[in-house]
Parts: C-alpha cells; structure tokens; sequence
C-alpha cells in the first residue's frame, strides 16, 4: 500500500490524514472478516492488549467485546504436552489420552454453554443497535453555542453591568461560552478569580500562551466535576438561548446547586425578537430550543430562591437577568 | 519567587516520570526564571520500599536546594494485602481504610512536612498526588498548594482519601488534557484554577553514529520503542505482536527495546533489547528508526512520545492509553491501535509510506515546537505559580 500525495496545507493534511485512517479501517475489517488470521491467535493477541488497558479502556465497543467472547467460545480440550523435563512431554500426553474423553465431555458442554451466551449477547447487540438508530434518528440537535457580535463582546450593553455585579465576588467566578476569555480577563482585571469553558477548542487555543484560565469543556459536563456551593459567581451567555425546556431545567438545577450561599447568577441571552430578527446568528436555526422570555427567567429563579432583576437590552433584541441565591436555599441543601 | 517542590524522591538517580518532571521544573525555573526553588524530599531512591540510601541534610544541585529527611516508615509489608483487597472496589473503602492505605504504602514523613511549614516558600509544589507527602501535605502547611497529580487510571485514584488532596489543592497542574478530564470524572475539582503544562524537551543530542550500529543490526531498517521494557507498560504485548507481524511480513525489519529491563522478553531473531542506553546512543537509535512505538496504556504524558518527534518521526500509541492518543490527535503526528489487526494494518502503511510517514514527522515536530519547548513551556508554568501565589491559600484543608 502505497500513497504519493503530498499535501500542501494543514486542511490538506487533515482531510489526507483522515483518509488514510479510513483506508486503515476498511483494511481492518476486510481482513477480520475473511478470518486470514487464526481465531486463536487473534484472541491471545487482544487478550495481550487488554491485560494492562485501564479500567476505561476496556470498555471499548459492544461490537470489539462480542468479537473476544466469540473467538474464546470454543474451549480445547486437547491440552499442550510440552515439558522442560525428559519424558515429561510423554507422561502428559499419556495422561491428555487417558482423560480425554472426560475433559472432551465437560469441554463440550461449556463450549455450548458459551455458544448460547455469545449467541444472546449477539442478539442483544442487534436490539441495541437497532434502537440507537431509532434514537439517532429523532435525537433533538444538541445545543450550540448562539454568539452574536453585538451581543457577546467586549463593547455588548450588558458587560459593564456583569462585571459591576460580579466584582466585589471573593471566591471563583464561571464564565459559559467564554470564547476567547474576553470575559475572564476583563474580570480577572478587577481582581474578580475568573475562569471560563467553551465547547469550541479552536476559541480558546491562544490562551493556553497568555495565562487565562480557560478550558475545552460543556458547561453542563464541567459543573457536574465541582463541588457544591464551590462557585461565587456563574455567567450564562451564548449557551441557554437555544437550549431545550430540559436542558435548560437541568443547567439550572447544577447552577443553583454550584453557588455559594449569596452567590450571583447572571444570564445573558437573545430575546424572542432577536432570536428571530436578521441580527440572529445561525445557530438560532439550527438549535432545538429557543430563547425564554424575560418573565419567564424572573419567575424560574425566583422560584429556586434567587432575588432577581431583570433587564431589557436597549434594542429589546436580548436582555439580562442577574439572581442573587438566598442564603436560606443553600442551607436548605 | 520562592517555590518549594514537595517529592517522596528526587535527584539524577531516580528513575521515574513524576519525579524526573520534578527535577526538570524545578531546574528550569532557577536557570530560566531566576527563581530560589528548595525541595523537600526523602533519602529514598526505591518507591517500592521508600528505604533510606542518600544522606539526609542540605545540598545543592543544578542551583536548586534539596533538604533530604529520613522517612519515619518505608513501606509497610502489611500494605500489599491492604491495597490487594481495597483495589477491587475502591470507591467502596472506608476513609479510615484509605487512609491507612496511604500510611502503609509510606514514605511516612512527618518531618518533611514540619520542615516544610517552617519554609518561607510562597508557594508548595507537591509531586505526584499517590503519596503521603501529598496527602498530608496539601492545605495543611502555611503557603498556597498546587498539586501535580501525574494520575492514571488506577484503583487508588478512587480511593475517598485523595478527594481531600485534590480539594485541598489551591491550584492544580495537569500534564493533558485527557489526565484533566480523568482527575475531574473521579473528584470534583473542576472549578480549582488549573493548567494544562506537561513537561519541555531537551535538544536531541546524538553521538553521531548510526542507529543500526549501536543496535548491532548494520542496515536493517528498524521501528524503536523507548522506556521501561516491563509487561506493564506494554512492552511484552508490543514483541508478541512484533513477532506475530514478522511471522506474517518476513524481512529485514527489527524491533529495539530501549530502556531499563524488568520483564523477560522472549529471545527473537529480530528483537534487540538494549537495556539502558546513554543518551547520546538513545537520541541515535531514536533518529535513524521508522517508526517510534509506545505500546504502554498508563502513561500520563510519556516525554518518549515527544521525543521521536523531536527528530520529526511518526509514532504509534495504544489507543487506550488517552493522555498519548490525545497528543496525537491534537498533533496530527502518530496514530494509534487498539487490537493487533490495527497495529499490523499501521505499521504496514507507515512502513510502505514515506509521504505518510513525513507528514506525521513533520506535524509532531510542530506540535511539540508550538507547546513543548522549554522556554514557553517555563514561563507558562512561573506565570501560573505567580498567579497562584497573589490568590494566596483557600480554606483550611480537612482529611
């Protein structure tokens, strides 16, 4: 196999390197179908693999799990006669043909023992299979990050007014959707501990040089990794807008569990009117949710406890709500 | 500046990933920073039996000041059949079990910890999260802490005690991203100011003679894997699938095994075991192979990696092992396998590629110039340490 390309460019190279990979794939799976290998080996082989793989590792897919169990399925019952002692390897090979028949007896039953488990599994694999293509096949878009140049930027109404609220915070201060840590650093300058996530490793890149505190993590994935109450303050921009009912009930539920008691909580999200309004960036079309409207943030978390205000961005095509966690839901925890 | 490194066992002789991280840090931020580094260590050289060797006392080496204090207990024989029962499930331990976990495993060093809280260090280092220094260090001395796990996937990181030396920590230091997302799967640390460094390179210094003549193998090309040659780090595997693969492809090519041997290695007409290597014969062998292997799953940076893209080689890792695979996935410069199908199906196509084989040189090489270099990676790291210290210590640490 040999290939002459020399790509020119780093897009080049990728999509080169990807095909190569595929080309890798396929060859694997031609050549494990056509069984070229003896099952045996094969099985010793992975077995090697896995003997030192961590714990997570070893999970890979159902389909590679299957493929282990089928190739030890048959149990052999002819036993090796090799021995370093003289006459060893005869006085085994005596006793392998006087036991025989016993061995081969039990061996058998365990090979059709294993054959009827690895057959079920096969079965459940198929159902599994099917049912995740079902699933793929309704799943709701996940929800993308909804950024607007005039609404998440440094010169954005609402900055100066989440910064005010946020500055006098003592302990760490979460900043969702932080892209290039604009945010963080804007905070970290008036002595506020900020960090940021972003699900978009190539915004946040540059600042692993200039010593932002950003990392390449869900919001949701990252609040479930820290601790209760461990947070002073947590800014949600770009990230609830587009989100489903579900979603958005479940960030809220991590957010009220992750402040502090008296910590803040400030949303930034589009309106209605600016969700549908030309100014909307391509991710309102392509997200399963849409914007909540003001009131409706007011009362959801004015019923988790927090003593909220609200504001209307001056255009009415995004607003702000900032909560304050009363001291008396944190205790209640 | 002043930082203090906290490590059960530092200095030139000691073999091992956590520690030589240690030394190189420390070492770096007295040479390129100015900073006054003192570490706080053991007179251990062996981390199975902690047993003291080196003299306890002051020294200085490569400007950095080590204070050595004899350890209050080695490992206690008792620990083994503890940490054989708790290994099964350990989420499930006591904090009292894990505890004593930590004390048996030793070295106990309650002296280095008092001598640490003397220091007038602003900031603690502690190397790697496994050990009791760590443990009953981090959050009970004066000065900010920052934890440099080095953590794999192993049953101890489950064990309840350490959820107080990660919490504890005021800041953590992560060699990937993929050592990040492991530590944060297990403890809820996620919010702790962090960064993701990882360790610097040196310039590769051969002695300028062929690969194949330090190997003994004349003209035979040769693929070359570097490090412990133990079953635990994938070595065995690695030459049971080379000899399949032989089997399968004759020719001329070998394997070198290079690095400290403690597992047997079945003899084979195309296998080379080395053994240690000085470094100038190391950065030859390196140089003149095809491919560079690291067949280990437990690495939680592997500098080997980086190294054979230092001479622009492609590399092969195992796809289980996630701090590895990350590097090549951020990097575009190696590729990785994960049964003996895909390792045959890759070392072919390196094998028969020359293109291939440069473009994956050519984009570890980079890799490792844009994030790997010393002195990018040092101010980096002195930068977060500064950072660490004008945060000063969180709350009062409990265990």
């Amino acid at each position: 196999m040999s290939a002459t390309l020399e790509p020119a460019s780093d897009s080049d190279e990728d999509a080169y390197l990807a095909r190569v990979l595929s080309e890798i794939e396929a060859e694997v799976r031609a050549k494990r179908a056509s069984g070229e290998l003896p099952a045996r080996v094969e099985r010793e082989l992975d077995e090697l693999f896995l003997e030192f793989s961590p714990v997570a590792g070893r999970a890979g897919g159902l389909h590679d799990a299957l493929r282990m169990v089928d190739a030890a399925t048959f149990i052999d019952p002819v036993v090796p006669v090799g021995s370093a002692k003289s006459g060893g390897a005869v006085v085994k090979k005596g006793l392998r043909s006087l036991s025989l028949w016993y061995v081969g007896y039990i061996t058998h039953q365990v090979s059709q023992l294993a054959t009827a488990v690895s057959r079920a599994l096969h079965i459940l694999d198929e159902q599994v299979t099917d049912l995740r293509r079902q699933l793929d096949a309704q799943r709701v878009p996940p929800s993308l990050v909804v950024e607007a140049d005039w609404a998440n930027g440094p010169d954005a109404w609402w900055v100066e007014e989440g910064v005010r609220t946020l500055a006098a915070a003592r302990g760490r201060v979460l900043h969702t959707a932080a892209g290039d840590g604009w945010l963080v650093r804007r905070l970290t300058a008036e002595g506020v501990s900020a960090y940021g996530v972003d699900p978009r490793p190539e915004r946040i890149e540059r600042a692993e040089f200039d010593g932002t505190d950003l990392r390449d993590e869900d919001v949701v994935a990252h609040l479930r990794a820290v601790e209760s109450a461990a947070l002073d303050g947590i800014i949600l921009s770009g990230v609830v807008d587009g989100m489903t009912a579900g979603e958005r009930l479940a960030l809220l539920d991590l957010v009220v569990d992750r402040l502090s008691p008296g910590g803040t909580l400030v949303v930034h999200s589009l309106s209605r009117a600016g969700w549908e309004s030309d100014q909307a960036p391509v991710a309102a079309d392509l997200c399963g949710g849409h914007p909540l409207r003001l009131a409706t943030w007011s009362f959801l978390l004015g019923e988790q406890g927090f003593d909220v205000r609200a504001q209307p961005g001056p255009e009415g095509l995004d607003y702000l709500v900032v909560g304050v966690l009363g001291d008396t839901v944190t205790a209640s925890r | 500046m002043k930082v203090a490194f906290v490590t059960p066992r530092y200095g030139p002789e000691v073999m091992g990933g956590a520690e030589t991280a240690a030394r190189q840090l420390a070492e770096h931020l007295v040479a390129d920073c100015g900073a006054e580094v003192e570490v706080f260590s053991t007179c251990a050289l062996d981390h199975v039996t902690w047993e003291d060797v080196l003299e306890p006392g002051d020294s200085e080496l490569n400007g950095v000041t080590v204070h050595r204090f004899a350890s209050d207990a080695g490992r206690n024989p008792d620990f083994y059949g503890l940490d054989g029962k708790l290994r099964l499930a350990p989420r499930e331990a006591t904090r009292r079990e894990s505890q004593r976990w930590v004390e048996l495993n030793g070295p106990v060093t309650n002296r280095l910890l008092a001598a640490l809280s003397e220091s007038d260090a602003q900031v603690a280092a502690f190397y790697p999260y496994l050990y009791y220094p760590s443990v009953k260090g981090i959050g009970h001395v004066p000065m900010p802490g920052v934890l440099h796990p080095a953590a794999h996937d192993e049953p101890a990181l489950y064990l309840p005690i350490f959820r107080g030396t990660y919490t504890n920590a005021d800041a953590i230091c992560y060699h990937t991203i993929a050592e990040r997302r492991l530590v944060q799967r297990i403890h809820p640390v996620a919010d702790r100011p962090q960064i993701v460094l990882g360790l610097g390179v040196s310039d590769p210094a051969g002695n300028g003679r062929r690969g194949g003549a330090v190997l003994g193998i004349g003209e035979r090309p040769y693929v070359v894997s570097v490090g412990r040659v133990d079953s635990h780090k994938g070595s065995v595997m690695l030459a049971s699938f080379f000899a399949t693969y032989k089997e399968r492809h004759p020719g001329p090519l070998c394997l070198a095994l290079v690095g400290p041997v403690s597992a047997e290695i079945p003899e084979h007409p195309d296998i080379v075991v080395t053994g240690i290597l000085d470094e100038g014969d190391k950065w030859d062998v390196v140089r003149d192979a095809k491919v560079s292997i690291s067949p280990s799953a437990l690495e939680s940076f592997s500098l080997v990696v980086l190294e054979a893209w230092q001479e622009s080689l492609p590399v092969m890792v195992n796809a289980a092992c996630d701090p590895t695979r990350e590097h090549c996935e951020r990097s575009g410069g190696g590729m990785w396998f994960g049964s003996y199908r895909e390792f045959e199906a890759i070392l072919e196509r390196l094998l028969d590629d020359d293109d291939l084989r440069h473009v994956l040189g050519r984009r570890g090489r980079a890799y490792v110039d844009r994030h790997y270099q010393w002195p990018v990676l040092i101010r980096r790291y002195a930068e977060f340490l500064g950072q660490v210290i004008d945060r000063g210590r969180g709350t009062t640490g409990v265990l």
